[in-house]
């Protein structure tokens, strides 16, 4: 009985990758905090204001972001069918219900706000409503579910805290010219010094966060996956999200092989994705995880 | 949820909680009937999350002819449907409210057994209210809670405020869920 469990949707490699981005994460504000140390005084202020600037993010980035995208709270009257399907979700999530909001727009797309599960909104285009069936919009929803389970908010806000404050350093010796403080040459010397780590910090740091935040995409791809039972509803629902479902050849093969040989680089705007999601993995990975993890559903109790 | 869980954003799906909450409405039905005048409709069913899986769809045949089998004793019937999202539905009628709370133990003691009791939802009881309302009672397997769920005329309206007098009148014997965020409604009950 425990081994069908575990079979299926384990993946220790993921977890490994993610756990080592945080502690890389975790080293490289270590520098930055030692650094802004060995400068002192001026450097304190600009804490004090990352630290207010973090509070407030993490208490109103959920109604900023909500307003920003022009999304509506629905009531269940409004929208029976999305509340019906997110309501079922959260009994088998074991989750008290989040708000549901509509973005009046015909791009399909979903997202989950809310620094914890009870101030949790999630939000789906009406073009997502109007394109999936049943069954994809759930795996999409539990999708963002899994997003409020894992308190990604929370984890992604508080990681990119220190790159805050890298960037407002850079930001406050630009405008200054880097002569803040003033005085002797010592301190000159650790200014420069600090906004030098600001710099690398920053740099580095927003690699480590694409990854970061890129590792819990793919959590929360196997979130949904275990949530519903159904991995192929989301990969479905994602290549239909994507337009890749033309790719999906319905043509002859032996039709479409001749015409691809006059183009050079094959008609395919295989790229459009990843600019347009660049801190969402490749789509293709994300459909072989779910393969993978279709696969393991499959075979269990066999 | 833990801090290792949130940091490796891993999440797993909850088991069934403890079963005997269940069976508190065997006893609560009484009151329910003599202090209340709510009866039992006769019907129950339970929703479990379909996996398209030979595995899971062996331990549902499996369960079903268990049941079949043990409802001969209760002269109980047992018939199953799949709603509108993909759920299975498990539906008992029997007259018995005790026959109909031990076959629905039934049903998901043995979905359990088979490795799948995270896919059980919960269990629906169908009771009438004095003047033939309809009157729903659901366990929630996860949690191990019940609450009252009263559909209103009109598309998709429940009625709150019948359903707060009910966790007035029977929330003594019953284990109500004391969150009310988590008072899920059930459209579509096939029965």
């Amino acid at each position: 009985m425990a081994s069908k469990r575990s079979a299926f949707g384990r993946d220790g490699g993921l977890q490994a990758r993610m756990v080592f981005t945080m502690f890389l994460l975790g080293l490289l504000y270590a520098v930055l905090v030692g650094a802004l140390i060995a400068a002192s005084a001026s450097a304190v202020t600009i804490v004090v204001i990352a630290v207010a600037l973090f509070g407030i993010q993490l208490v109103g980035s959920d109604k900023i972001a909500l307003a920003t995208l022009g999304a509506h709270e629905v009531s269940a009257s409004d929208e029976p069918e999305l509340h019906a399907v997110i309501e079922r979700l959260c009994i088998q999530a074991d989750l008290p219900k989040p708000r549901v909001a509509v973005i009046e727009a015909r791009m399909p797309n979903a997202c989950a706000l809310g620094r914890s599960q009870k101030t949790a909104t999630v939000c789906a285009t009406r073009g997502l409503l109007q394109m999936l069936e049943p069954a994809e919009l759930e795996s999409v929803m539990a999708h963002e579910l899994s997003h409020v389970i894992h308190r990604d908010v929370m984890v992604m806000t508080i990681a990119s805290f220190f790159a805050t404050i890298a960037a407002l350093i850079i930001r406050f010796a630009f405008f200054f010219g880097g002569g803040f403080g003033g005085g002797d040459r010592n301190e000159a010397e650790a200014i420069e010094l600090v906004i030098l780590v600001s710099v690398l910090v920053y740099a580095i740091s927003f690699l480590l966060l694409r990854a970061l935040s890129r590792y819990r995409e793919f959590a929360a791809d196997r979130g949904s996956a275990i949530l519903t039972g159904r991995p192929s509803a989301l990969a479905s629902a994602l290549l239909k999200i994507s337009g890749t479902i033309e790719r999906i050849p319905r043509n002859d093969l032996r039709t479409a092989e001749g015409m691809s040989a006059f183009f050079i680089v094959p008609a395919r705007a295989k790229n459009s994705m990843m600019n347009l999601f660049a801190d969402h993995p490749p789509l293709e990975q994300r459909l072989a995880a779910l393969s993978r993890l279709e696969a393991q559903l499959q075979s269990t109790g066999r | 949820m833990g801090l290792r869980e949130i940091l490796a954003g891993r999440s797993t799906v909850k088991q069934p909680a403890k079963r005997d909450r269940l069976f508190a409405l065997s006893t609560a039905y009484v009151t329910l009937e003599s202090s209340y005048e709510i009866t039992s409709a006769g019907v129950a069913g339970i929703v479990v999350q379909a996996l398209a899986t030979s595995d899971f769809q062996a331990v549902l045949k499996d369960t079903e002819e268990v049941v079949r089998a043990t409802a001969g004793e209760y002269k109980a019937t047992v018939e199953t449907s799949d709603d509108e999202f993909g759920f299975r539905w498990v539906i008992i009628r029997d007259p018995a409210v005790e026959d109909l709370v031990a076959t629905i133990n039934g049903v998901s003691s043995s979905i359990e057994a088979g490795g799948y009791g995270e896919r059980l939802l919960c269990a629906v009881f169908a009771f009438k209210g004095p003047s033939a309302s309809a009157i729903n009672f659901i366990y929630n397997f996860k949690r191990g809670s019940w609450y009252p769920f009263v559909p209103a005329p009109g598309d998709k309206q429940r009625n709150t405020e019948r359903e707060l007098q009910l966790k007035a009148q029977i929330g003594e014997e019953l284990p109500i869920e004391p969150e009310l965020e988590r008072w899920f409604p059930l459209w579509g009950v096939p029965f």
